[in-house]
């Protein structure tokens, strides 16, 4: 049940990664349409401002689909030299931590959204966006990521509870490096 | 508190803490033992505004880019031209290794990929020629390092970044040095292949017309380099803007060399995201740690500590380099680097030295990072490539190029010029 769920984890994530993918995408062509309008004389303005929503955006929804693709760097030297059950303990624990870590940000990134919802602040920008719109799906995004490192964490949990230490390794080992590179 | 950061940060990323959320963790120790204020309100707010720059988005772009050429075939191409031109010196292929990992790594920005795109291409050949696997192996090892010192450098613009300094003047810096390491990597392979010629294979040459043939395939990769560095240094375009010009230029390369297709790119996409939000988790924390850390009075702090130490700029220097070697063996390029600037650069720069010039040389250091055991990613990424043969072959044919880095570093401290050259010439 566990190996499923983190199936359908992966497949909903690497649709998320492909928005954030095709996102981005938009984003460079948008700046480079900027940029061949300054050589015209004229500009759409904000370019940057935007550029930075964007990168905000991706960066919070493309980090469950890096945890998920085994892509958050990690030093793997002792654990390296462990048995697959220390392995999997230390794969477990380095798991809780992440989990606590990134809860905390998400809850902590409240705030910053209460505030502008409050404020009804805007960026002190010439686009003056009302912050809500961008800061919303960031917000969002750090959510999605702290519940997809919870089910994770779990799910390992439940693997090294039923001694089943060595089907964790797919999905919270240390590296997935070979498969990157095919 | 230098000491429970150090002690921490090393005793954490031996648990196997991802890196990111190690910064994160000791940002929080600050607050709790150090700080008379609650830091960790500042979080969310670090957080935001840490991922909302139109300058870090330059990343994706550069890692797309990047992507783009790997994907669609355009190395591949790229290597059998170099091989023409360069497989007439002494260590043939060898040098094609190099060069290729200068043109990609002039291009992509990423030092793994590099590596991984000339292993895949080079190493079938090696056999094939008769190349002694250990050299062939270390030099595509060692070449791939540059990626991350050759502008566009993602690992400058995150250094630029952290360290509030110019980025376009890092690019500038980073130049000089790059293409001084990959000829030195050739010269140092030329000395070998003369003082052991078994060792590097058949040298062969080819006829004229075929060299200026294979230039049709060199030339789009040299205008896409002059298209993105020109333009950020003329002055026309900021580093982003220059990544998405990059980010064009890659698919026009790549539809005219019939590389595209649905899965390439939606592979290189996917492939673009998971190592942006990678990189990202480590910067977001390294921003976090950074703002405790000066929040908590660490700068008063080191300049105690380096009173007390009594060491003059020059040592202080060398420390660090040692330092770098050392720490270099167990931790990877991009974590080393976010995970020592805070404490390193305001250290290294009370001592008097430029902010420009520290990047350049900590990019060398941490480019040898890449490719000393037991920790260097670039060997392992070859040795994958490979599929025969031991790793300790690929980490004895990388030990001349990591020589040639290290005396790079000692020429750095010796000629600071070599890096502030172009950016003073320029300003």
């Amino acid at each position: 049940m566990e190996l499923k769920m983190i199936h359908g984890l992966r497949v909903i994530n690497k649709g998320v990664a492909l928005v954030v993918g095709f996102g981005l995408l938009l984003c460079a062509g948008f700046v480079l349409a900027d940029i061949i309008m300054r050589q015209i004389g004229t500009s759409f303005g904000g370019t940057e401002e935007i550029a930075g929503y964007a990168m905000a955006l991706a960066t919070s929804w493309g980090m469950s689909y890096t945890l998920l693709e085994l892509g958050h760097v990690r030093i793997d030297l002792l654990r390296s030299r462990a048995d697959s059950f220390k392995r999997a303990l230390f794969d477990v624990f380095s798991m809780i931590v992440m989990s606590g870590v990134i809860v905390t940000i998400a809850i902590k990134a409240w705030p910053v959204l209460e505030r502008s919802i409050n404020n009804g602040s805007r960026a002190n920008t010439p686009l003056e966006t009302p912050l809500v719109w961008v800061q919303l799906p960031w917000f969002a995004g750090w959510v999605w990521f702290a519940v997809m490192t919870t089910l994770t964490t779990l799910a390992a949990l439940s693997l090294l509870l039923k001694r089943r230490h060595s089907d964790t390794e797919n999905f919270v080992g240390a590296f997935a490096e070979q498969e990157t590179l095919q | 508190m230098i000491a429970y950061v150090s002690v921490g940060l090393l005793g954490l990323l031996a648990l196997s803490i991802p890196v990111g959320i190690v910064l994160f963790l000791l940002g929080f120790g600050i607050d709790t033992f150090f700080s008379n204020f609650p830091l960790t309100r500042g979080l969310g707010n670090m957080v935001w505004s840490s991922s909302n720059s139109a300058t870090l988005i330059a990343i994706p772009f550069f890692v797309l880019l990047g992507e783009i050429l790997v994907r669609s075939g355009v190395a591949t191409r790229t290597y059998a031209a170099l091989d023409r031109w360069v497989s007439w010196l002494p260590g043939g292929l060898v040098h094609a290794n190099v060069a290729t990992a200068t043109m990609f790594s002039a291009t992509s920005g990423s030092s793994v990929a590099t590596a991984a795109t000339v292993a895949t291409v080079a190493m079938p050949q090696a056999e094939k020629l008769g190349y002694d696997p250990k050299l062939f192996s270390g030099a595509i090892a060692a070449g791939g390092t540059l990626g991350i010192m050759i502008p566009p450098s993602i690992n400058l613009i995150v250094y630029g970044f952290l360290t509030q300094s110019s980025i376009p003047q890092l690019f500038l810096a980073g130049l000089i040095p790059g293409i001084a390491l990959a000829i030195g990597f050739m010269a140092i392979t030329v000395i070998i292949c003369l003082i052991r010629p078994d060792l590097g294979g058949t040298r062969r040459t080819f006829p004229f017309v075929q060299m200026l043939r294979a230039l049709i395939d060199l030339v789009p990769i040299l205008i896409l380099f002059g298209m993105i560095v020109g333009s950020i240094y003329a002055g026309w375009a900021t580093p982003t803007e220059a990544a998405a010009v990059g980010v064009a230029g890659s698919f026009v390369i790549a539809l005219v060399f019939g590389g595209v297709s649905w899965s390439m790119i939606t592979q290189s996409l996917t492939g673009t995201v998971k190592i942006t939000s990678m990189i990202m988790l480590i910067v977001i924390g390294a921003s976090f740690l950074n703002f405790t850390l000066a929040s908590a009075g660490l700068g008063r702090e080191l300049t105690e500590f380096m009173t007390g130490l009594g060491l003059t700029p020059l040592k202080t220097i060398l420390v660090v380099v040692v330092l770098y070697i050392v720490l270099g063996f167990f931790i990877e390029t991009l974590s080393l680097m976010v995970v020592t600037i805070p404490i390193i650069v305001p250290l290294v720069v009370a001592q008097g030295y430029d902010v420009v010039w520290f990047g350049i040389l900590m990019i060398v250091l941490i480019e040898m990072a890449l490719i000393t055991p037991p920790v260097g990613l670039n060997l392992y990424v070859v040795q994958g490539a490979r599929k025969s043969g031991s790793l300790n072959e690929v980490m004895l044919g990388a030990l001349p190029y990591c020589l040639t880095m290290l005396a790079m570093a000692f020429l750095l401290i010796a000629f600071p010029s070599i890096a502030l050259f172009l950016p003073n010439a320029l300003q």
